[in-house]
């Protein structure tokens, strides 16, 4: 009793020693304090509480250039993945209805049948138009067969000529 | 200094840091920032810690020098006068501070900056007088007087606390 006295007045007059102020401590956290001292105890005890403070958001450890690089490579790799797997989910859940369309006329048809018609019907006219084409080709041919016999005749005429004047006709 | 030291040493002290902060500038967040903003200046200044004697102390001095900086800036602000008197608290302050422990921790942040470094310094990171010093560029003796007027404030509002506490059962 006398004893802390002793020590409070020096603490208090900023004269204890670190080991006395330990002492000053234990004793008021002990829970078995004199009822004169007890007017004391919290602050002894808001030391204690703030002691124990921690930063709420400690410092973060410094990394080597060998780490950074590293966390660099991991970071490409996983946008890169994350980037690839948006891109195929998307190309996965794309509508349906986009998978079989036409355009005719600037306008986009859904209608299979109805573009399975046109594209017959074009198909025809254009067959048409093909067959229309050649029939100048198929008189052409009628002329070309002419000439070609004419010239028959002709050659035919010659050799018989120069026969008669060599007598063999193999030669 | 290389980064492992600095990692073992600096960043180590981190939550001595924020509590130092924390009691000069009495903002919480104002002390978390302050202490990020001393690990990027120190980081920077890795080489020259290589000559420090004792990186601890030098990193408090630095942390209490950075605070005082930001209340210079902020000082007609919010700061209050050094030999600011207490102010009794009104009925309802008195309500809220029940618990004892905020009491108390509101009497020492009332306290003019150097005296409630000092006694924090002293009575919470139990450091010696030395480095308080030499923390605070000051002589050990003007700590001690420093510290003693700090527990002896302290003392007396306990004491006018108490009072005030006996005063009002009396009356009842």
């Amino acid at each position: 009793m006398e004893k802390m006295n002793e020590l409070l007045k020096k603490y208090f007059n900023g004269e204890t020693t670190l080991t006395e102020e330990l002492e000053l401590k234990s004793y008021f956290l002990s829970g078995d304090i004199n009822a004169e001292h007890e007017l004391y105890r919290p602050l002894f005890e808001t030391f204690e509480e703030e002691k124990c403070e921690t930063a709420f958001e400690p410092l973060k450890k410094v990394a080597t250039k060998q780490t950074k690089i590293k966390h660099i490579w991991i970071k490409t790799v996983s946008y890169s993945g994350m980037a690839a797997a948006i891109v195929l989910a998307l190309w996965i859940q794309r509508p349906q209805q986009s998978e079989n369309y036409a355009i005719i006329h600037g306008q986009r048809i859904d209608d299979p049948e109805y573009v399975q018609r046109y594209a017959e019907k074009k198909i025809n006219d254009m067959n048409e138009r093909i067959q229309n084409g050649l029939k100048p080709l198929k008189n052409m041919e009628a002329v070309k067969e002419n000439i070609r016999d004419a010239r028959e005749k002709g050659t035919l005429k010659n050799e018989i000529t120069e026969s008669d004047k060599t007598g063999n006709i193999n030669n | 200094m290389d980064p492992k030291q600095f990692n073992t040493q600096i960043l180590t002290l981190s939550d001595k840091l924020f509590r130092l902060a924390k009691s000069i500038l009495r903002d919480a967040e104002a002390a978390q920032d302050a202490v990020q903003e001393l690990s990027m200046k120190l980081w920077e200044k890795r080489n020259k810690l290589d000559e420090v004697e004792n990186v601890s102390a030098f990193t408090m001095r630095a942390m209490r020098n950075l605070c005082l900086d930001t209340l210079r800036q902020r000082r007609d602000e919010d700061e209050l006068v050094p030999e600011m008197e207490f102010v009794e608290p009104n009925p309802h302050q008195q309500t809220e501070q029940k618990d004892l422990a905020a009491r108390v921790r509101k009497m020492i942040d009332e306290l003019p900056e150097l005296q409630r470094t000092i006694i924090r310094m002293r009575d919470v990171e139990e450091m010696e007088l030395s480095e308080i010093a030499y923390v605070t560029s000051l002589t050990e003796n003007a700590v001690s007087v420093n510290l003693s007027r700090a527990r002896q404030k302290i003392r007396e509002k306990i004491i006018y606390e108490q009072k005030r506490v006996e005063e009002t059962i009396w009356k009842r």
